[in-house]
């Protein structure tokens, strides 16, 4: 974790109110993985007192450049949006845990609900780079809304569905998953708390013959503490959760999701990745 | 009563050498051509909430948004901070509020995460053996919801290395009054503060609710009751609504406003506490530069906590420290004691009589 002043290289409008920025930020560029964010700080502390968490959407460790991508929806939205090339601002990161790709893993299901794209889209260079077969299956409200398919690797095969019809198949994204979750090896969600509960109620129960459980187990069988970087790995559904976050180290206690524990998970340190089976989706919180 | 007293009194500043260091004030150099005279070398930032409560400087984080001082540590160098305020500790672990729990307001936010921690004997088991190799004092913020809790809290935490004082949050419903908060009447303000006087020789601090119409009999009352040091302000009670507007923001409806918004009624708060008090006061609210701080002290505290702006910026409270040395340097202080109290009615009795009336 470090406090980086970066430089806006980029903004570009890719969908209605709907950002894309790349900023010149060498050492968030390096070592930063997947699923993990920036907490940034707007400008005017009189005014918003609070940093606004960004996944890394992508990141290219040759030129430094790191981007993320919003919806501008409030002040502290607004303010990004209105930056102008050469700004500077202040980024607090790499935060939270990464996505956990099983090294056996071969075909990778990336599931996006709107801009849940921004959590999920790094792992698609990360996947491709490590020559895995990647699908992923966008949904959106209507045509208007979906992600450029230019933006995307061309190794990506990119399933699109919006509720409208207006583009892909006619309905919701998790419609599209019945048809994947026998070819995935493992599967990574970004969207909407209902859509991941919906896919969290496909995925529970499944997991014994699906995905990474059919690949094998090395060890013998060991078992993995819960919440642990290998039981993740070993997991066929893992989900970057959304929460309003006060610190985003840990600090505040203010970003939780209830886990099947009992016990309260931090979105910003325990997260903001989850095994699917590692929270209580019924708990309402 | 006895204005001004807080910033003569001896207690709230003490600039007592500890021995071992040096901690002389460095010699004043004659300006060329008049004004202040800039001081070289030391400056004392020291001051003292309670025997055996000596801060190498007034600038503390405060409880609730430092978790228990390792978070940040990346960072900040947490060493250098006067003193850090831990999370609401309670006898018993609590899992605290639904979410929503925070939400940005204008030039503020709210709060309501309902005291999550992990019980006092995991605090004590967890972090006191890291708090024990610092340098940094770590006072633990206490909340309970009888005064058998409170004591029974202060009791686990005395004696335990690490463990520098206690700061006891009263603004909790006190179950055994029909859930009316401790913080908002003075009898049960100042039985929970005698009690936990008698349970330990801790330093204790009293944590100050600004949701009560007068707060002088409040203060007075802990006071009398053995607090060393007066802590104020929590939060205010605030509420917001979802953007949909179909019901209050927060999953628990209620939350604490914190946040530059705040700073008025803190500076009120501690305006009117310090005329009625002798005890240190230490101000919290809305805290987010040196100008802030210095604020405080103007109207008698002795030394303040930086709460939601650390969300912002983490380094913050480090910079006012150095903030605060350069302004003493400037001014020619060897110590930032003369800058306590300034603001503060000079004459006894004309002070702030008027304090509560025009208020609805
Ligand atoms: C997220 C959050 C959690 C807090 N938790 C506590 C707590 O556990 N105990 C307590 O006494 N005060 C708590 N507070 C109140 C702060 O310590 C402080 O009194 C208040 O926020 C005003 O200061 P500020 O404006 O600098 O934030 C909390 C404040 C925030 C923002
Ligand atoms: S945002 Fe503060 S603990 Fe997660």
């Amino acid at each position: 974790m470090r406090l980086v002043a970066a430089e806006l290289v980029e903004s570009r409008e890719i969908l209605p109110r709907q950002w894309l920025q790349s900023y010149h930020a060498p050492s968030l560029a390096i070592g930063s993985r997947a699923g993990q964010f920036v907490h940034v700080r707007p400008g005017d502390f009189s005014g918003l007192v609070l940093r606004r968490p960004f996944s890394f959407n992508t990141i290219d460790a040759a030129t430094g450049v790191v981007t993320i991508h919003f919806r501008a929806i409030g002040r502290g939205t607004d303010w990004f949006a209105h930056l102008r090339t050469g700004d500077s601002v202040d980024m607090l990161g790499p935060l939270g845990r990464p996505f956990e790709v099983d090294p056996r893993s071969r075909r990778v299901l990336l599931i996006a609900g709107g801009l849940g794209i921004a959590g999920v889209r790094m792992l698609a260079d990360e996947a491709i780079g490590d020559g895995r077969q990647v699908v992923l299956l966008f949904g959106a409200a209507s045509a208007a809304e979906v992600y450029p398919s230019n933006l995307l690797p061309d190794e990506v095969e990119y399933i699109v569905a919006t509720d409208d019809g207006s583009l892909g198949h006619r309905g919701y994204v998790t419609d599209l998953v019945t048809e994947y979750e026998g070819w995935a090896d493992q599967a990574f969600a970004c969207g909407p708390a209902p859509m991941l509960a919906a896919l969290a109620r496909l995925a529970a129960g499944r997991r014994e013959r699906l995905g990474v459980a059919k690949l094998g187990r090395k060890g013998g069988g060991r078992t993995d503490a819960p919440g642990s970087a290998a039981a993740r790995r070993k997991s066929f559904l893992q989900v970057s959760m959304e929460q309003n976050m006060g610190c985003a180290v840990g600090a505040c206690l203010g970003c939780v999701v209830m886990g099947t524990s009992g016990q309260p998970q931090r979105v910003c340190r325990e997260g903001p990745v989850f095994a699917a089976d590692e929270l209580d989706w019924e708990a309402g919180w | 009563m006895k204005a001004g007293r807080a910033a003569s009194s001896g207690k709230a500043h003490a600039t007592r050498h500890r021995p071992g260091r040096d901690r002389r004030p460095g010699p004043v150099v004659e300006p060329i051509g008049g004004g202040p005279a800039e001081v070289i070398g030391r400056i004392d930032l020291s001051v003292e909430l309670a025997p055996g409560l000596r801060l190498d400087n007034p600038i503390l984080v405060a409880s609730g948004t430092f978790g228990y001082g390792i978070e940040y540590g990346d960072v900040v160098d947490v060493q250098r901070l006067g003193a850090i305020c831990c999370k609401g500790t309670t006898l018993k672990p609590r899992i605290g509020n639904v979410t929503p729990r925070v939400t940005e307001t204008p030039a503020g936010m709210l709060n309501s995460i309902g005291l999550q921690n992990p019980g006092v004997d995991a605090v004590i088991e967890r972090y006191a053996p890291t708090w024990a190799g610092w340098q940094v004092p770590v006072i633990v913020n206490v909340a309970g919801e009888s005064v058998e809790d409170y004591v029974e809290v202060a009791r686990r935490l005395e004696g335990v290395p690490g463990v520098a004082g206690i700061e006891l949050n009263i603004s909790c419903p006190n179950v055994g009054k029909g859930g009316l908060q401790f913080a908002i009447d003075a009898d049960a303000a100042g039985a929970v503060t005698a009690a936990v006087r008698r349970a330990t020789d801790l330093p204790l601090l009293v944590k100050l609710s600004p949701n009560v119409a007068d707060v002088r009999p409040i203060a007075k009352a802990i006071e009398k009751a053995g607090a060393d040091a007066i802590t104020a302000i929590n939060t205010l009670s605030g509420i917001a609504v979802r953007p949909d507007r179909s019901r209050p923001l927060l999953g628990n409806i209620y939350g604490g406003l914190s946040g530059p918004a705040v700073k008025p009624v803190a500076l009120r708060i501690v305006y009117e506490v310090a005329q009625v008090v002798d005890i240190p006061i230490v101000a919290i609210g809305g805290v987010s530069e040196l100008a802030d701080a210095l604020d405080y002290f103007a109207v008698g505290a002795c030394a303040v906590q930086v709460g939601t702006a650390v969300f912002a910026d983490p380094t913050l409270p480090i910079r006012i420290i150095d903030g605060l040395e350069a302004e003493c340097r400037r001014r020619g202080f060897d110590s930032f004691r003369p800058l306590i109290g300034t603001a503060l009615p000079r004459k006894p009795g004309a002070s702030s009589a008027k304090g509560v009336e025009y208020r609805p």
